[in-house]
């Protein structure tokens, strides 16, 4: 079994008045390559929190985490640093570009840090613009594009160095409908090309597309489904034809 | 009205729960209203003892003194004519006690293997109506040849009663010491002075002095009218034919004034380095203000649900700082008051202990202004940008928005920078006024470590040159003014780098967190926490690059200036060298305590809010 | 069906294959589950009711057709039709009650029934999307599938809701 994230009773506790919060319960959860987990949840279910320990933005109080079957839970903030640039990609509901760059200089980051020359990352940066259908934007700064580009920057920047697993965390949350349709199509396009990916979301659309579901609730997970083709497109359509009661 | 007073309600519980800006903001503006305040305490702290002495001794009103040189023909009848013409003021109604007229007589004396002007002012034994010397040791005038030294000069000779000196080559017993405030204090003031008794004269004229002049002194019924008095008789002051000669009417006041060149020149010192520092506190001022400005306005949502502008919030906080600079003058007159006679008291001019002059009006009043006006001037740019913006937005970021790279910048990324250094130096280009500010206050920085250490060589130099003949002595008091000066501009450069390293920290701390998102988005990308704290000392060392390149020359330009257009000597480029090298390390030490601080935060939090 | 058959021959008298066309070209791939017979049962019926007239129209080597065409009521039957502005099921009634029956009786646990009900629209919501994805962008078809998506979607967030209120009772 090849997996790309194993993870063992994860705990992640906060400080508050009283007793400290568990915003990450005790997860098991674990990602097979090639495929989409979506994790939904109510707002403040620590589904954001899991997802910043699955790529090491924060630390987990107790619990095991393996990336590509290394052993992370215990790394220093540099290893993790070093790991992240070749083994995950991150996709934010903010997008979080670098304002001071354009959106070519901002997918070539990943490539530079790992050490690539400046030629080899502006080319592999400028493919991948090209493929998901940005690059007349790519000499831009971010404030120059629209939401759904900057996503799309976003996500090639995730994609650049092909990481074991991309992290999305809320990734159309601050998308209108049809970038968030865009946004779809692309993850759509990733799960056919075995991208293992793990979206934390609350849009029933993008929860939709994965091959498996999490639900999350209070810090832990409750339930977990096989989201395959279960509906026929046959039954779909035929209560799409039912025209009212009428003959 | 009722919505002035809920901003200013939430100004101060802004206030209560983060005080650190408002109290850096009052620390700099207290170092340029402390060093204000010595320089207001110190002028005229020489005041008070010596109206003491003034008044133990009877001090003059009004002085008609007369200067010619020795041996001039018809000299000596424009003497006797001036001698008749000065007793007419005697007879002048408001007239209450004349002294002298006191003959003159100019020569040589002995002092420390070498010689220096001397004064012998002739006097029969008294007592006198005006200018009753005050003796501190001995006695005064009376039989045998016994001379009476002025207190400075036995102060350098380090003489008392009983001791002898060398007149004209010839040894005279002392006599006494006494204080007088018709001559300001030796070794400052030139000549030396001794008193002696007609015959010693008479025996000092046989070993070769001359006569040079008399001086004749009067007190009137009330002292207030002694520049009245002396503009009624102005035409005493006509000379006649000999230019060199002269003849003078001084009052009282004007002596007194006269009388502490040391202290005046340490206070003007102060006064001229403290305004400097004033100007380089506005740069930091502005910093800080726009910060607080800035969180405060960030709640204007809230705030315009209640019915307060944006532009009352300016306003409260307008006045806030205005407090916190009425703060600041008050704690930096009182440092004045404290510091000032212990600087006062190393003068050599002082008559006694020196007290500083009672805080007039006027003086509050220029230091108030001098911390009003930085604090204002700090104010003026976020405060029209704060009234003017009607968006939140740009006001939260507080940045303009980015600038595309320009070639230089894509110029410098080719050249193989590695990408922290890349990264820092976008950053610094994206806002060249935050940038040429830091670097103008580090630049009067570096100019003044500049100037102390030309002026330490110069001093070095000057030790080491033979004195003039006749002023050893006063050479060498001289010198030690100089070193006072030296100490106190090497003590001012050393408050300017303590405004720079704040000022530095403070700019490094708000770049750091203008930069905390971006660079929470690097780590997530990879970047280790030592490459982002890289990235954020390489944005902040363009200004520290721009100071030493600038200051070096500037700190040149104005010892020259000074110096009157020497060169510098040979050894300063080493220690130019030094200070090239010195300065943006400690810089970049500075600079990355507040940077890596910040990189300790985590980065999730960053990442989570838009 | 019936009004909808009215409006369509509002544009001009057709057969009732044309008919069929139309409407299948309307509802995009939903067309495909659309029941051929329904539309002549309907077709006869409105006849029936004096809304539209059969003309049969001769053709060469075809048996005749009929052709059909709105009367003078059935165009204000149309109008009248168009106007309306009462929208169908606002409520997703069944489930709710269904609900609120299985507590009451305890034949259920409620929370169960809602996670369920759940997976299966997301399931169907899953195949919509990838009937959209077939569609061209601008046909009516995909706006029609975009309508039956937001209304799946808000199902769905109705069902958290519900979710969130049953785990609320049981846990009181």
């Amino acid at each position: 079994m090849n997996q790309v994230i194993e993870a063992r009773g994860l705990v992640r506790r906060y400080p508050a008045e009283g007793s400290p919060i568990r915003a990450v319960d005790g997860v098991d959860l674990t990602v097979e390559a090639g495929e989409t987990v979506s994790v939904m949840g109510p707002s403040g279910c620590g589904k954001s929190t899991l997802l910043h320990l699955l790529g090491g933005l924060e630390r987990p109080d107790a619990g095991e985490l393996y990336l590509g079957g290394q052993r992370v839970d215990g790394l220093s903030e540099t290893q993790w640093a070093v790991l992240r640039r070749g083994s995950v990609g991150f996709v934010f509901q903010a997008f979080h570009l670098v304002d001071e760059l354009t959106a070519v200089e901002n997918v070539e980051l990943p490539v530079l840090l790992l050490g690539g020359s400046r030629r080899d990352a502006r080319r592999r940066a400028m493919e991948l613009l090209e493929r998901l259908g940005v690059a007349e934007r790519a000499g831009h700064l971010p404030d120059r594009l629209s939401g759904g580009e900057r996503q799309r920057v976003a996500v090639a920047r995730a994609l650049i160095n092909q990481p074991l697993v991309v992290l999305a965390d809320e990734p159309t949350g601050n998308l209108d409908s049809r970038a968030t349709g865009e946004i779809l199509r692309l993850f759509a396009e990733l799960r056919e090309a075995r991208q293992a990916l793990l979206i934390v979301t609350h849009d029933a659309r993008v929860a939709s597309t994965a091959h498996r579901l999490l639900t999350m609730r209070d810090g832990a997970i409750v339930a977990q489904t096989r989201l395959g083709a279960g509906t026929s497109a046959a039954a779909v359509l035929a209560s799409l034809a039912d025209l009212g009661g009428e003959g | 009205m009722r919505s002035l007073r809920l901003a200013g309600r939430l100004a101060a519980r802004n206030l209560r729960r983060r005080p650190g800006q408002a109290l850096l903001l009052l620390l700099t503006l207290t170092i340029a209203t402390g060093v204000l305040g010595v320089a207001m305490s110190l002028y005229g702290s020489a005041d008070q003892p010596w109206n003491r002495v003034w008044r133990a001794t009877d001090g003059f009103h009004v002085s008609f003194n007369v200067y010619h040189p020795p041996d001039e023909p018809g000299d000596r009848a424009l003497v006797e004519r001036l001698r008749r013409r000065a007793s007419q003021l005697t007879r002048a109604p408001e007239v209450v006690g004349v002294g002298g007229p006191w003959t003159h007589l100019y020569g040589r004396i002995q002092i420390a293997g070498g010689d220096e002007d001397l004064t012998a002012e002739l006097r029969d034994p008294g007592p006198y109506q005006v200018d009753q010397p005050l003796v501190t040791a001995g006695q005064w005038l009376g039989q045998g040849d016994g001379v009476v030294l002025e207190s400075g000069l036995a102060a350098t000779l380090d003489a008392a009663p009983g001791d002898t000196v060398t007149l004209q080559g010839r040894p005279f017993p002392v006599r006494g010491v006494a204080m007088t405030v018709s001559r300001g204090r030796f070794p400052l003031s030139r000549p030396a002075q001794v008193w002696v008794t007609p015959q010693t004269g008479r025996r000092l004229r046989q070993l070769g002095m001359t006569p040079e002049g008399f001086e004749l002194q009067v007190r009137l019924a009330d002292p207030a009218d002694a520049a009245a008095f002396a503009d009624a008789h102005r035409s005493l002051e006509v000379s006649e034919g000999s230019s060199s000669l002269i003849a003078f009417l001084e009052t009282w006041q004007h002596r007194r004034a006269e009388s502490h060149s040391d202290i005046d020149i340490l206070a003007g010192t102060l006064f001229a380095v403290g305004t400097l520092i004033a100007i380089l506190t506005i740069a930091t001022a502005a910093v800080l203000i726009a910060g607080r400005m800035a969180a405060q306005i960030r709640q204007v949502g809230t705030l315009k649900a209640v019915g307060v502008t944006p532009r009352q919030v300016v306003l409260v906080l307008l006045v806030e700082h205005l407090a916190i600079a009425a703060a600041a003058t008050a704690i930096g007159l009182g440092i004045g008051r404290l510091l000032a006679p212990r600087i006062a008291a190393t003068s050599v001019t002082l008559l006694g202990t020196p007290e500083p002059p009672p805080l007039t009006w006027t003086r509050v009043a220029i230091v108030a202004a001098v911390a009003f006006a930085v604090v204002l001037l700090g104010t003026v740019r976020p405060a029209l940008r704060g009234i003017r913006q009607s968006t939140l937005r740009s006001l939260v970021s507080g940045a303009r928005p980015p600038r595309r790279p320009g070639r230089l910048a894509r110029l410098v990324a080719n050249l193989g920078v590695p990408l922290p250094g890349v990264l820092g130096l976008r950053s610094a280009w994206r806002r060249p006024g935050r940038l040429l500010t830091n670097a103008a206050g580090l630049t009067l920085g570096v100019a003044m470590i500049v100037v102390a250490l030309a002026l330490r060589d110069s001093l070095e130099l000057l030790a080491h040159t033979p004195p003039e003949p006749g002023h050893a002595a006063s050479d060498a008091a001289v010198t030690v003014l100089y070193d006072q000066i030296r100490a106190i501009i090497l003590g001012t450069a050393g408050l300017l780098l303590l405004l720079g390293t704040i000022n530095a920290v403070i700019v490094a701390t708000f770049a750091a967190r203008d930069a905390a998102r971006n660079h929470a988005v690097l780590r997530a990308l990879g970047a280790t926490p030592r490459q982002t704290v890289t990235a954020l000392i390489v944005s902040q060392l363009g200004a520290c690059a721009i100071a030493v390149v600038a200051g070096i020359p500037l700190g040149l330009g104005l010892w020259s200036l000074m110096d009157g257009g020497d060169l510098p000597p040979v050894r300063l480029p080493a220690a130019l060298l030094l200070l090239a090298v010195a300065v943006p390390v400690a810089f970049a030490g500075i600079v990355g305590v507040p940077a890596r601080l910040l990189a300790r935060q985590p980065v999730a939090p960053l990442l989570a809010y838009e | 069906m019936r009004d909808v058959i009215l409006s369509l021959l509002a544009k001009e008298p057709a057969h009732g294959y044309e008919l069929r066309q139309r409407l299948m070209a309307a509802l995009g791939p939903a067309g495909a589950a659309l029941n051929p017979g329904q539309v002549y049962v309907t077709l006869s019926r409105l006849e029936r009711a004096g809304l539209v007239e059969a003309k049969e129209v001769a053709q060469p080597n075809h048996p005749d057709k009929k052709v059909y065409e709105l009367t003078a009521s059935g165009r204000e039957r149309v109008g009248q039709w168009l106007a309306d502005v009462t929208w169908s099921k606002v409520a997703p009634v069944e489930f709710h009650l269904k609900l609120v029956a299985a507590a009451a009786a305890h034949l259920a646990d409620s929370v169960a029934l809602v996670d369920a009900q759940r997976l299966e629209l997301l399931r169907e919501l899953r195949q919509l999307q990838e009937l959209a994805q077939a569609e061209p962008p601008d046909s009516d078809g995909s706006l029609l599938l975009e309508g039956a998506s937001l209304r799946l979607q808000a199902d769905i967030h109705w069902l958290e809701a519900c979710e969130r209120r049953w785990v609320e009772r049981e846990t009181r």
